[in-house]
């Protein structure tokens, strides 16, 4: 355990250093995006900036600065927008969990519920129709979805508010507040978890029909347990496994994915901010996000690993 | 009959306004409520000294003030200054502040804010301000409410140099003797204006509240503003259908929506607001190449260019066909006595023959600004092409078109410009030698270099009598219309899309960049 | 080989599948001579609705360009992407995960960290990055989808090598003499070449959505008329015409759906090992 832990550490340094090198790489810089937006700069102006900016220094002392203030968990400053990265980071990163946090959560309870449904009536038209609809949303592009749904669920039937976090201005506090986030909440995690839950459905159906042929259940069913207990027992608990490692690999890709979420829904999270900061090349900003979301793809792995090994030895001992 | 009535009466029939709001408004004592708006893209900060773009500007018009403002045919008016003289040559300006106006911080506002802010902070931080105040020579406070400025030589657009975007009034007992840049007071901006920062929440949205101290009486009439952040066109648009928002100002929501969105019931558009700010829309071409540098390749370009097209397709009426350099609601345009570039396919080839053009690939850089300007890009590309040149588009994001234009990296490109009311502001830039340097995509890029433009222009700046100028500007016009440095496109008319109950959100020649202060919500 | 395609047949989806494939191939390989426009050419009025000109089944767009034609044009550029981003892909994933499985040792551990640091990395955010630093254009968005991609595949490869290493038939290939690449390429490679031609056709998929999302973002190449760019420039009007983004949007999910079916009916009739029970 301790050496993954150290090996994770080792990664996302490694992965801050390439990252360092990789966004200098693109054409442009900070200074050359705020010029361009003042619509009008001289020598000095761009001088100024560029010291202010410390891209004045040597490529190797900004490298060394830079890993040396990551180490010691500062992330640096972001000159364009006047604050340190931590904050502004801290800032966005709740609603960016609070989204991918309730995504995953209902992508992994419907996919699994309509998969084992799907199972258990595998070869009727329930299981056809189920198939046909999971595919569908999983071969529709995100934006896509998410554009229909706001066009459908806030322009047409004003059922739901499409964008922001909460309603600005309202001034609400405590349950109010809680209820109206969460209200916001409903069509940008929906989006993001119909587009994943295809995904969990399939393998959920796939993995519990592998299952049920398998041995222990065959003896299970010749001695006369309840269907309904061995689906919940036996079936259920071992078709999971592939899902859990599947849950782990795409958290880490959900955060990235909610990028498109954030745009089309003006979801304050930190996906959007990575984009921005990209446009802007605001660097350390940009690799703020980056480490912050590796960080977290990493911990994720780590917590699915940790599942697994707690639910695995269960399973032995249940057959 | 009643005062109030008298008032209402009068105002209205003969239009009197004060700061900008209908006379008969303020004596109906509409007060009160929230406007709702929309800024795109979020402003990196809101201190207008230093932050100069397009965002910060909007919002920042609120907090802070310049001496003048400028009404729709660019005729200045008080601000915090209350009256303006200048001497026979035009060399020295005398301007009279306005009494009793406060900081939001409770300090008075006096003359030796205004010298900090123009010779000192501003030199330091504006790069356009500097370049306008090439010609003063000294700034000093006379009394603490009378301002005097010595310019070295007579220059004709003197006076229209004071905007608040321009020449914004920054706070001398804040910034004084701090390091402008990182002086903490940034984060929360101190101006004189009708509107003070009240909340900031990162990626959501800026509130604005009123200024209860605000130096005009009465004013302004509602109690906050909330400026969204909403970073995708669609869902502007959405936003506004839905009524979550109450004003778009131009250029935030695509020009197919804004016409079907105006026709909402309960919706309204404007295109006033940027008659002083004139932008202005051309094709970089990098004289520096062949077949570039031939004056009949660029005449060339000019006659393929379909500009009905764009105006109409593109920009969906928003947008006006260019005639050449000078915007037409800037001083001293002319479009009737200089060259015409109809658009003629044929012309167009032979001119493109006689440059000695051989069918290389030009690359064409679109400005990554949106739909509009990439649809604009796609006409050019197709006009270019049927005249025979062959395109290829490059595509890239702000900052690499940042960069390619400073490094003069690039054969055919799209920009747009302001050009701020005078020749002399915003277009000799564009063309003088002197303004040939790497760094910046707003100087001469194309690498024109004509000396007796060059003489013309300096000409223009120093002349003080108008009629000069006339004469001068009709011969730059013309000479420049002849050789053809650039590609001129079209000049913008942006939309500034409001729901009907709110009123008078444009009450000067910069719109919604000017302050909010006289907008009402019904 | 006959029972591949009896046990492929059985799945009715996959067959399904097959035929929109093999559609979408054909429309891609002739489709530009059949075109009856040229995509970017403005040939009539914009905003037209469909079938409401003849020869426009699919109306116009914002700029009067045929729908249909950019659709066609558009086949070729996405199953292009597609195709030659998932084939880098497995050429970067597969000699990493041959090499990781068949050495293992510090060989296979310096490889899966090395996988891992990429896996790591969300691929999307990625993928923006890298296209964004080597500019778009159609070679640095299957350069950037590629690079995202090969991470599963290597892991998977590896997998696959582990196992067979251990098995009989290399064995005997080892103690025949026969030379490293060799026993890789010609005795252990086809037997994991299964699982590998699953995923391919998944990753094609996947890296079709990835195009059209960079292009929705506004980091597509803006030479080429394909699906996801056709896509993103008609979502400002999705109100007033939606056939702009409808017709290029069914383009993708279909030819995505068929891709995940074939798939699937590779994955039964390529997998023995369940007597064809999964129905």
């Amino acid at each position: 355990m301790l050496t993954r832990v150290l090996q994770g550490l080792a990664a996302i340094l490694l992965i801050a250093a390439v990252n360092f090198v990789l966004v200098r790489a693109a054409p442009g810089d900070p200074v050359s995006v705020l010029a361009g937006e003042a619509g009008a700069s001289d020598a000095q102006f761009v001088a100024q900036l560029r010291t202010q900016f410390e891209l004045d220094r040597p490529i190797t002392t900004q490298l060394a600065n830079y890993l040396g203030r990551v180490a010691r968990f500062d992330l640096g400053y972001s000159y364009r927008q006047q604050q340190p990265v931590l904050k502004l980071i801290v800032e966005r990163l709740p609603a960016t969990l609070l989204l991918t946090g309730s995504a995953f959560a209902l992508s992994l309870l419907f996919g699994v519920t309509l998969g084992a449904l799907s199972a258990r009536r595998a070869g009727t038209w329930v299981d056809s129709g189920i198939t046909v609809v999971a595919l569908v949303f999983y071969a529709t592009p995100l934006y896509w979805l998410a554009l229909m749904a706001v066009l459908i669920f806030t322009v047409q039937l004003d059922w739901l508010p499409g964008f922001g976090f909460s309603t600005v201005g309202a001034g609400l506090r405590g349950w109010a507040l809680a209820a109206d986030i969460a209200r916001h909440l409903v069509l940008p995690a929906l989006t993001l978890a119909l587009f994943y839950m295809a995904v969990y459905a399939r393998m959920t159906r796939a993995a519990m029909l592998e299952v049920a042929q398998m041995d222990f259940v065959k003896t299970a069913r010749a001695k006369g347990v309840r269907p309904g207990r061995i689906l919940r027992a036996h079936v259920l608990r071992n078709a999971l496994l592939p899902v859990i490692t599947l849950a782990g690999i795409q958290a880490g890709g959900m955060i990235g994915g909610a990028v498109l979420t954030e745009t089309v829904f003006a979801w304050p999270g930190i996906g959007r901010l990575m984009f921005d900061a990209l446009l802007q090349r605001d660097y350390s900003l940009l690799l703020g996000t980056f480490l912050v979301t590796a960080a977290m793809a990493v911990l994720f792995n780590l917590l699915t690993d940790l599942v697994y090994t707690v639910v695995d030895p269960r399973i032995e001992l249940a057959s | 009959m009643k005062r109030r009535n008298l008032i209402q009466w009068g105002a209205s029939a003969t239009g009197l306004t004060l700061a900008g709001v209908p006379l008969h408004l303020l004596a109906a004592g509409k007060k009160g409520g929230v406007i709702n708006a929309v800024v795109q893209p979020e402003p990196p900060g809101l201190m207008l000294g230093i932050t100069q773009n397009g965002p910060t500007q909007m919002i920042a018009g609120n907090i802070y003030e310049g001496l003048l403002r400028y009404d729709e045919n660019i005729t200045p008016m008080p601000s915090l200054a209350t009256s303006w003289t200048s001497n026979k040559e035009g060399t020295v300006y005398t301007f009279k502040l306005k009494p009793g106006v406060l900081w939001h911080d409770g300090k008075p506002f006096t003359a030796d804010d205004v010298v900090f802010s123009a010779d000192v902070f501003l030199r330091k931080t504006h790069a356009r301000l500097r370049a306008n105040l090439a010609a003063v020579e000294s700034i000093k406070a006379l009394d603490p409410l009378t301002v005097e400025f010595r310019l070295k030589y007579p220059f004709g657009p003197f006076i229209g140099i004071f905007e608040v975007g321009s020449m914004p009034m920054l706070p001398k007992h804040i910034y004084d003797g701090t390091d402008f840049l990182t002086n903490p007071a940034n984060a929360t901006p101190i101006g004189t204006g009708p509107f003070k920062l009240k909340e900031w929440v990162k990626g959501s949205y800026i509130q604005l509240v009123a200024n209860d101290k605000y130096h005009v009486k009465d004013v302004p009439l509602v109690d906050s503003i909330y400026f969204h952040v909403i970073p995708d066109a669609a869902s502007r648009a959405a936003a506004f259908e839905s009524g979550k928002v109450d004003l778009v100002p131009g250029g935030a929501v695509e020009y197919f929506d804004v016409q079907r969105l105006a026709k909402l019931p309960g919706a309204a558009l404007t295109t006033k607001g940027w008659e002083f700010f004139a932008p202005h829309a051309w094709l970089w071409i990098n004289n520096r190449k062949a077949p570039m540098n031939q004056v009949k390749f660029r005449q060339a370009v000019m006659h393929a260019v379909d500009r009905e097209a764009i105006c109409k397709v593109a920009w969906q009426g928003f947008a006006k066909p260019a005639t050449g350099p000078f915007n037409s609601h800037i001083k001293f345009h002319n479009s009737a006595d200089v060259a015409k570039y109809p658009r003629n396919i044929d012309a167009a080839k032979k001119l493109l023959a006689e440059a000695g053009y051989k069918g290389e690939t030009l690359r064409m850089l679109p400005l990554p600004y949106g739909e509009t300007w990439a649809r604009t890009a796609e006409i050019v590309r197709q006009n270019l092409l049927q005249a025979g040149i062959k395109i290829e588009m490059t595509a890239t994001d702000v900052a690499g078109w940042n960069q390619k234009l400073n490094e003069w990296d690039y054969d055919l490109a799209f920009t747009y410009v302001y050009q701020y009311g005078d020749p002399a502001l915003g277009v000799a830039r564009n063309y003088t030698s002197a303004n040939i340097a790497k760094g910046s995509p707003f100087n001469n890029v194309e690498g024109y270099s004509n000396p007796k433009i060059d003489e013309l222009f300096d000409a223009g700046a120093k002349e003080a009598d108008p009629d000069k100028r006339k004469a001068i500007y009709l011969q730059t016009q013309k000479i420049l219309l002849d050789e053809v440095p650039v590609a001129w496109l079209f000049e913008i008319n942006f939309p500034t899309l409001y729901r009907a109950k709110l009123s008078n959100i444009v009450s000067s020649g910069i719109g919604l960049n000017d302050s909010l202060s006289g907008a009402s919500v019904a | 080989m006959k029972s591949f395609w009896l046990r492929f047949g059985r799945n009715k989806g996959a067959v399904a599948g097959l035929a929109v494939l093999m559609l979408v191939t054909l429309v891609a390989l002739v489709g530009p001579w059949l075109a009856p426009n040229d995509p970017w050419g403005m040939v009539q009025q914009p905003f037209l609705r469909p079938w409401t000109e003849p020869g426009f089944a699919m109306g116009t767009d914002t700029l009067g360009r045929d729908i249909l034609s950019g659709v066609i044009y558009g086949a070729r550029v996405s199953l292009l992407i597609g195709a030659v981003s998932t084939v880098a892909a497995l050429l970067i994933g597969v000699t990493i995960g041959a090499l990781a499985g068949y050495f293992g040792g510090w060989v296979d551990s310096g490889l899966m960290r090395f996988t891992e640091i990429f896996q790591a990395v969300p691929s999307f955010a990625l993928a923006i990055v890298l296209v964004a630093i080597f500019q778009p254009s159609v070679d640095s968005i299957v350069a950037a989808i590629a690079i995202v991609s090969w991470p599963p595949v290597a892991r998977l490869v590896r997998g696959e090598f582990l196992t067979l290493r251990q098995r009989d038939f290399v064995q005997a290939a080892l103690l025949a003499g026969e030379s490293t690449p060799r026993i890789i390429l010609t005795q252990i490679l086809p037997n994991a070449m299964s699982p590998i031609i699953v995923m391919a056709s998944l990753m094609v998929a996947t890296a079709i959505l990835l195009e059209s999302s960079l292009s929705f973002l506004g980091l597509g190449d803006p030479n080429q008329m394909s699906w996801g760019y056709m896509v993103g420039s008609a979502r400002t009007v999705l109100r007033q015409a939606w056939w702009m983004a409808l017709f290029p949007g069914l383009a993708i999910v279909l030819t995505v759906l068929a891709l995940n079916l074939v798939g699937e009916g590779l994955n039964d009739g390529l997998n023995t090992r369940l007597n064809g029970r999964t129905r």
